[in-house]
């Protein structure tokens, strides 16, 4: 019992100390976007990496994860009548709940591991130390572009996710299982409103936040040797897409508090 | 243990020490990397660290430029303690010393160019003439005049050093600290990066503190030289009174010589 106890304690100490130890990251970078000067070219570089060529990507899933709700959806409401609720159900959905979702956790993965890789290999090959050394902090040179393009990148993201989300359910719904466009647009319309974009932009902005600061924390935080920097990858990956998991649930009962669904 | 020698030309000039070490205690993990170390470096002259592979000689380094922080003690660069200071607050001391990292550290998304102008950039240089004019220089003097194009993976171990050594000496720094500037490298390019640490130093009077195990470096670079043992100062003088030592612990150490070796013999 008391040694459960002992590892129990271990466990929710580091927990807490790794909680720490993030908002420190995310105190000192946004203190750094007001003191320190802005990279401009670094934060474009950025803008280009994590926004503009994760666009395949997140249109992918949106696209995919759209139609094949659409058509799941459609095969499910056929037998009650439903068929035109289908738009309303695949679009608010998108909304609230998959785009920002799927698009974080793809994010994660994408621009997560490249972070921490990109981040760890500096720090093992002393070429942090050399930042530090020329007199250059870290967190303004690595950090904030990465924050700045993400913050900005991701909400566009999800955007797009959604937007082609809804396309291909309009697309699986009305072009090829006979759905009347009309309603289906209707319904759409009806129960989507700007209370679920401001709900699927904020989520974006919050998993931005979630995916920058858990990757450079783990880049930062690299171990020595091939096994230390292979591990900050998958630890960002798994550590941010699960975060992103847990946190959407919370996110979602308190923005729908906020942005409340329905008519 | 005491220091069993000691040679302080330019204290006993009464001159102040550029950096001052003062009783320095450093754990890492489970071992007591510095006990109590204690060293002064005049400005102007090369004062070599040797001492076993582990034996906390970069660690020394790094607390030097304030990348690592003392468990006790004190660090003073130009008289002032920079043991307390934050990260931020340390760029001003940054900007007198420079560092050549053991792996060289150059930037790899950057040419050879880039790496070196980085510091002027970084010091709030904008003239891209002046900034090319100095990074010229720079590689003039570590004799890789016309390589600004290259890419850091397209250099070898020898180039990368003179590389980092060109970035530390373009600000013109007051101290250049050398991170086992020869370890790695063939007897030959280490002897032209040992030629380019004592050019430097002669031509730029720039203050050196190298960190190495390799004796022959020792030897040549050295004005003085100091032997980390067990975390502290054992031994520190002239190249010369290094090498008349009689003590087993410096000898068998400028001989190479294990205790396995003493044993067979």
């Amino acid at each position: 019992m008391s040694l459960f106890l002992r590892l129990l304690g271990r466990n929710v100490l580091s927990f807490c100390a790794y909680l720490g130890q993030l908002l420190l990251l995310a105190v000192d970078s946004f203190r750094s976007i007001f003191t320190a000067p802005i990279r401009w070219k670094l934060f474009m570089g950025q803008l280009l990496e994590v926004g503009y060529r994760s666009q395949l990507v997140v249109l992918v899933t949106g696209g995919f994860t759209g139609a094949v709700f659409a058509a799941q959806t459609y095969f499910q409401f056929h037998r009650l009548g439903m068929d035109s609720a289908v738009g309303a159900v695949v679009s608010v959905s998108m909304f609230r709940e998959l785009g920002p979702v799927l698009s974080g956790l793809m994010m994660a993965g994408r621009v997560g591991a490249a972070m921490s890789a990109e981040i760890g290999t500096m720090k093992v090959t002393e070429q942090i130390d050399a930042l530090r050394a020329l007199g250059v902090y870290p967190v303004d040179y690595l950090v904030v572009p990465r924050l700045l393009a993400m913050m900005i990148s991701m909400p566009l993201l999800v955007a797009e996710c959604v937007g082609l989300g809804i396309v291909a359910g309009y697309f699986v719904g009305v072009v090829l299982l006979d759905v009347q466009g009309a309603y289906y647009l209707d319904y759409m319309l009806r129960f989507t409103g700007s209370r679920d974009i401001k709900m699927a932009l904020t989520k974006g902005v919050v998993f931005s936040l979630i995916i920058v600061f858990v990757s450079c924390h783990q880049g930062l935080n690299a171990k020595e040797g091939a096994v230390g920097v292979g591990r900050a990858p998958t630890e960002a990956v798994v550590i941010g897409s699960l975060s992103i998991l847990v946190i959407n649930f919370f996110l979602s009962l308190i923005l729908n508090a906020i942005f409340p669904a329905g008519v | 243990m005491s220091t069993i020698q000691e040679t302080e030309p330019a204290a006993q000039s009464g001159a102040a020490p550029l950096i001052s070490i003062r009783d320095v205690w450093k754990q890492l993990g489970e071992q007591e990397v510095l006990r109590g170390f204690d060293l002064d470096v005049f400005t102007g002259e090369t004062l070599v660290i040797v001492g076993r592979s582990g034996g906390g000689k970069s660690v020394l380094l790094k607390h030097i430029i304030g990348l690592m922080k003392p468990d006790k003690g004190d660090v003073l660069v130009d008289g002032e303690s920079i043991v307390a200071l934050s990260e931020r607050q340390l760029s001003r001391v940054r900007k007198k010393i420079a560092v050549l990292f053991q792996s060289s550290a150059l930037f790899d998304s950057m040419t050879v160019e880039e790496n070196i102008a980085f510091p002027l950039r970084e010091a709030g240089h904008k003239d891209q003439g002046l900034i090319d004019a100095k990074v010229a220089g720079a590689l003039d003097m570590v004799d890789l005049a016309g390589e600004q194009k290259k890419m850091p993976e397209n250099l070898s171990g020898g180039m990368r050093k003179r590389v980092g050594l060109a970035r530390a000496i373009v600000i013109e720094p007051r101290c250049i600290l050398y991170d086992e500037p020869t370890t790695g490298l063939d007897p030959i390019v280490a002897d032209s990066i040992n030629r380019l640490i004592r050019r430097l130093q002669k031509r730029l009077g720039i203050t050196s503190i190298v960190v190495t195990h390799d004796m022959k470096s020792a030897f040549h670079v050295a004005d003085e030289v100091a032997y980390l043992y067990e975390g502290r100062v054992y031994f520190k003088g002239t190249p010369e009174a290094l090498r008349a030592s009689t003590d087993p612990l410096i000898h068998d150490f400028i001989e190479g010589r294990s205790r396995e070796s003493r044993s067979e013999d």
